[in-house]
Order: C-alpha cells, then structure tokens, then sequence
C-alpha cells in the first residue's frame, strides 16, 4: 500500500500520469468522553490523486465528516499526518488554516450556507473578496461560473429567493469561482430531492471532468458514492476498503 | 478583504435588522446629545462669565500700586516708589507689551455756573488710545495738556450759584466740553484759602484753560472702566505741574525723611499691559515678587474659572452616564447580532475570511452606530442649544448677561463624533473578539 501512494509510485505511471493531491498518514482522532476514549478515526491512511473525484462513505458515526473537517482543516487531528498540496496542515495554527483554505480550498454545504442578504453573483464573489479582489473582477469571474452550472437567468436573484437545487448550484459555483485545489463536498445532496440530486451529482461530476479539479465528496449513500471514480468505505473510524468504479456508462451520466 | 468591501457587508448587515439598529443608535443619540448639551452648557457659562468681567475692564491690564506711595513706615528698607526707572523694569517683563504711570492730581474745574473738584489722571499715550470715545481723538504727541473725560463726569458738576447738581435736579448740567472753555484750577487749597476770606487772605491762584480732547463713549448710565476719570497725557500733565508749582512741592508727591520732596515724580499706580490673557496671572506674580501690590481682573477670573471648571465636570460626567448607558446597549446588540449570525461568521470562516477582518468587521458594524448616533445626537444638540439660546432666555435669568448659554464650538463638535465611534467600537470590541474565534465547524454542522 505505501509504494502505491508515493509521487514517484504515481510517476511510475501505473495507468496514467497521477499526481497526489490529499495525504494522509496514520490519521488519528481521539474525542475523550468522561473516562473513556472515543476513536473517530483510529489510524487512517490514503492518497487521492489531481482530478479525482472521491467519495468517503460510510454510515453515521462512522467518522466521515471528522475526516473531512480534518482534511478542510476545521478540526485538529489527535494525530498523523495530512499533506495537501504538498503542505502539511496538521500543525498549523488557526489563522494559518483560514489563509490555507482562502487559497486552496473550495467548499459545498449540505444546507448551501449562502448568505441571505447577497444575490447569485455576490454569492459566489464572495470568497473572492476575502482575497481582497476588486469588486468588478470578481463578479465577472463570478457570472461566469453560475453561467457554467446554468443560471444564467437567476444571477441577481436574492439566495433565499431560489429552490434548493438552485442554492446548490450557486454554492458550486461559489466552490469553483476561488479556483481551488481541492473542493470538499459535505452531503451536497442531503436537503435535495431524488431528481435534483441526480442534476446537481451529474452537474459536479461533469464540471470535475472539464476543469479538472478534484473532489471530495462525503456522503451516507452507496448509490451516490457509486458515481465517484473512487469511493473510501468508512466505518467505526476505519477504512474498510477503497473501491474503484470504471464508469462505462459516463456518457449517459453526464447528458 | 478591501475596507469598502468590509464596509459594504457591515452597512448590509446593519440594514437587515433596522429596528434593533435604530433602537441601539437612539440610546447614543441621547448619550451623545447629553454630552453635548451639558459641555455647551458649562462652556457657555464660562463665555458669559467672562465676559461679564471682560464689561468691567480690560482682561489683560495689572493695576500695580506702591505701599510707600501711602507713608508706610519703612525705616530700614528704602521707599519702592513708582518711577520712570520702575516703569523701564517693568517693561522688560516677558508678556508685556505695555506699561502706563497714573499720576492724578487734584482739581476744581469751572465752566460757566457750573463747577467741580475731581482728580486729573495722568497716564501714557498707549493707555489713552485704548479710551474708546464717542467724540473727539486722543491727543497727539506733543501736544499741550488736553482731557478726556469720562461719561459720567458730567454728572459731578453742580451749579455754584444754587449749589444743586444732577442728583438733586434730575437734569444733566448744560455742559459742552467740546466747544465751550473748561478752567481748571490746580492750587486748590491756594483757591479754598482765597475763597475763605478773613486775614489770611491769599491771592487767587491762577486758572487754566484746557481744552478737551474727547468724550468717553457711553451714555450717563452705561458703566464701563473708563466713566468716572478724567484722563490725559502724563508728559503734558507733568510739565503743567512743574509749570505751576516751579521749585515748591507738588501736592500729593511724597517726601523724603527730612520732609524734602524727591527730585523726580513718585506716581501712586502704574497699569500693565499684558500680551495675552493667560500670561496675566505669572506677571501679576512677578510684580507682586518685584515688591508692589498688583491686582487684576484675571484673579477673580481665576477662582471663578475653577468653579465653573467643577460644573463642567458635574454636567459632562451626567451626560457621560448616558453615554455610557449607550454604550452597552451596543455591547448588549452587538452580542445579540453574533449569537443570531454563528452560522454565518462559520461559513465566511470556513470559505476563507480572514480573522482580523471579521473582528473589523464587528467593529466596523459597532463603530457605525455609534458615528450614526454621533451624528445625529450632534443634530439635536444644536437644535436644542438653539432654542435654549434663541427662545428661553436661559442666560439672562442664570447669569443676568446677554448672551449664549450654550455654545457648541466645533472642537466640541468634531469630539464628539469621533468619541461616539470610538464608544461604539470599544463597545463592540469583545463582542467582535467572540465572533472571531467563534468556531467554523458550527457552519457546517447539519440540522
């Protein structure tokens, strides 16, 4: 297992060119409870390659989320080591970890978390701000990403005043406008319905493809999970077993 | 983040919720105008007062005196007499930019039915163009010995025929100084001892006529420092008494132990001229050091000042408590405003936002109230100030003074502005420290 998750193991060039994006070793997480000990992760390893599309599945409690609020950098790992983008994120301190995901990470919301008092195009310029953009650049950038994930038509319209699958869309697109690295996806579909979960899962997965980024998506369902290119089966804080899907049937995912 | 960015998101997050920001911006419109009101109050009591003492003569004058002049026994110490050389010290004082001798001299003036006695009072050219007159200028240099006189001079004359003047007729004597001659006679008791008849009968001494130079502005019962003297120039004064008198003593110039008189003019009081108000009170001290007795209207200023000092103090600390009430109904919105929006400041955390900016931009949100209560509790602070001067006559009863009770000048102004968004900010400091550390994993917690 590690000579497969060294660079010059993904160089080796095993089916094509991979090169490593998350790292992660002997990853720990240790929550104390009156006298006993917790483990919300005891002692995980992987990598997940540039372009991916990754999902971590497993059922609640199985530590899923933990995972990916130590991956995003919300949370301290008890120990073991992260490495995204060649930086090791584990040690750092808190406003090193905003400044890291200001500049590297984007972030989908299971409940969208787009600000009410901001429209589409604010919405989505809104990370940008934080970088300290000028006002007309970033919302060009920013009306250029809701156009890619189709709102063309709601770009003013105040957040709560869209559905659910719309809101969805604006938090892609709010993902996407940072350029990010990495995209952590936290249950993207959870509050949807079953069809527009099938919209916003083949929305992600085709904007993965063309922009080639990569993505983290965390979810409950084996159904969802099965549209990644790989999933990590999570459970009581382990991982159980990394499947690879083969997606014969892309073309009819995608249209 | 851009400060017009941060800007924008608190002016947004204030307008989401205009009723609590109205509420909260009240509470330091009515700190803010209490403020205000009450400093203008208590500068406007200082104003009045004083100018009240500035309607009693001129702030920035010492009136310096001699206890010699008087005959105080010094035996052992020689006199320090008012002299020229004394006037030449005192110019050289720092702050002063003046100094006047006053000699006075006793006389009896005539003009037609009407007579007088009354002092002539010497002082410098500097000390009469600063009369302020209603006819006539003040002599020039060189010339011969003219008079100012005082606006209330003329009520001392009394016909000398029926021995009644202005108090016991009611009606001003018919004098003109200006066009009609004025005699003046300065060996008065040379004139009692000719008027008394009987053996030691003396010859009348002689009569002078002199010209008058001016009027003292005023009308017979406008009181100002100047009204019951007649002034006129030292040099011409001294030259007229030594004319008169020649080698025997001049009246009221003190004499030497063998009862001789000194060889030069002695003179009862001297007046300084300061440069500026608040440098009266160290000369005054230098002079009192130097051995005279000094006094001036800024010594009572002083001990009043002090007192108003303390009203100030009493009626800005009333107004500061509602300030300070104010400032915790910021406090009290600004805690409200993060607990409403945890899930929020998470996810603006969690997409990047920088720490520093969003404690500023607490700050800022806290800051802003208090500008808009700064603003508009100045507003009302000048309509109120406006009233009270314009429409209550508040000064008039209070202080008995024409004038503006409460005066808001634009230091006070420009303060209070700045001080209300510095209270609104220190109000919302340890809300916006909460807000900063607030975690980020509440916003992407499910519910």
């Amino acid at each position: 297992m590690p000579e497969l998750q060294t660079p010059e193991g993904g160089s080796r060039g095993l089916e094509k060119q991979r090169v490593p994006i998350i790292q992660v070793k002997n990853l720990y997480k240790i929550y104390k409870v009156g006298e006993t000990k917790v483990y919300a992760l005891g002692g995980v390893d992987f990598t997940m390659y540039k372009g991916e599309f990754c999902a971590i599945v497993g059922p609640s409690g199985s530590g899923k989320s933990t995972l990916l609020n130590m991956l995003a950098g919300l949370e301290k790992p008890t120990k073991g080591e992260i490495v995204i983008d060649k930086i090791h994120i584990e040690k750092m301190k808190e406003n090193e970890l905003v400044a890291f995901r200001r500049k590297r990470v984007g972030f989908i919301f299971q409940s969208y978390n787009l600000l009410k008092t901001l429209n589409a195009v604010e919405n989505v310029a809104l990370p940008l701000s934080f970088r300290g953009m000028p006002r007309r650049k970033r919302n060009e950038i920013a009306r250029k990403y809701l156009k890619l994930v189709g709102l063309e038509k709601q770009m003013n319209h105040m957040a709560n005043a869209m559905s659910g699958g719309q809101q969805q869309r604006v938090g892609i697109a709010r993902a996407l406008a940072v350029n990010p690295r990495i995209i952590f996806a936290d249950e993207p579909t959870g509050n949807l319905d079953s069809k527009t979960t099938m919209e916003i899962l083949k929305l992600m997965r085709r904007i993965v493809r063309e922009q080639n980024q990569t993505l983290v998506m965390v979810t409950h369902d084996n159904h969802l999970a099965s549209y990644a290119d790989r999933q990590f089966h999570i459970v009581d804080g382990k991982i159980f077993k990394i499947e690879e899907c083969h997606h014969e049937d892309e073309g009819e995912i995608e249209r | 983040m851009r400060f017009l960015d941060l800007l924008t998101m608190s002016v947004n997050n204030l307008r989401r919720r205009k009723l609590r920001t109205a509420l909260t911006v009240l509470g330091v419109i009515i700190g803010v105008a209490s403020v205000v009101i009450m400093v203008s109050l208590g500068i406007g009591l200082n104003a009045l007062m004083l100018e009240q003492y500035a309607s009693y003569g001129d702030m920035t004058t010492i009136s310096v005196y001699s206890d010699s002049y008087y005959g105080r026994p010094s035996d052992d110490t020689e006199p320090n007499f008012l002299t020229d050389e004394v006037m030449k010290q005192f110019q050289r004082i720092d702050h002063v930019e003046g100094v006047s001798p006053m000699l006075s001299t006793y006389v009896i003036m005539k003009q037609g039915v009407y007579e007088t006695s009354m002092s002539i009072t010497g002082v410098s050219r500097e000390y009469l163009e600063k009369i302020p007159l209603a006819q006539g200028k003040a002599p020039e240099e060189g010339d011969e010995m003219k008079l100012i006189y005082g606006n209330w001079i003329i009520q001392r004359f009394y016909n000398s025929k029926t021995g009644e003047g202005y108090w016991e007729t009611g009606e001003l004597p018919d004098i003109d100084y200006m066009n009609k001659p004025m005699f003046v006679i300065f060996d008065t008791s040379a004139y009692y001892q000719s008027q008394g008849g009987g053996e030691n009968q003396v010859k009348p001494p002689k009569k002078y006529m002199i010209d008058a130079a001016g009027v003292v502005e005023g009308g017979v019962d406008d009181y100002n420092s100047y009204a019951y003297s007649v002034y006129t120039d030292i040099e011409a004064l001294k030259t007229q008494l030594k004319q008169i008198y020649k080698k025997n003593p001049i009246p009221d110039q003190p004499t030497n132990k063998k009862g001789k008189p000194y060889p030069y003019f002695i003179y009862e009081q001297a007046v300084v001229f300061v440069d500026d108000m608040s440098n009266v009170m160290d000369v005054q001290q230098t002079l009192i050091d130097m051995g005279y007795q000094a006094n001036s209207q800024m010594q009572w200023i002083e001990q009043s000042q002090q007192t108003f000092d303390v009203i100030q103090l009493v009626l800005g600390g009333i107004g500061a408590i509602s300030l300070f009430v104010a400032a915790i109904g910021i406090a009290n919105t600004m805690m409200m405003s993060i607990y409403e929006r945890t899930k929020e400041i998470g996810v603006i955390k969690v997409l990047g936002c920088d720490m520093g900016n969003i404690r500023n931009m607490f700050l800022i949100e806290s800051g802003f109230i208090g500008f808009m209560g700064g603003v508009a509790g100045l507003a009302i602070s000048y309509t109120v100030s406006y009233v009270m001067n314009n429409y209550l006559g508040i000064g008039q009863i209070m202080m008995g003074v024409e004038g503006d009770i409460s005066r808001i000048p634009l230091w006070l102004s420009a303060s209070a502005v700045v001080f209300a968004i510095l209270v609104g900010m220190v109000a919302g400091f340890f809300p916006s420290l909460r807000a900063m550390k607030l975690s980020p994993l509440a916003a992407i917690r499910n519910e």
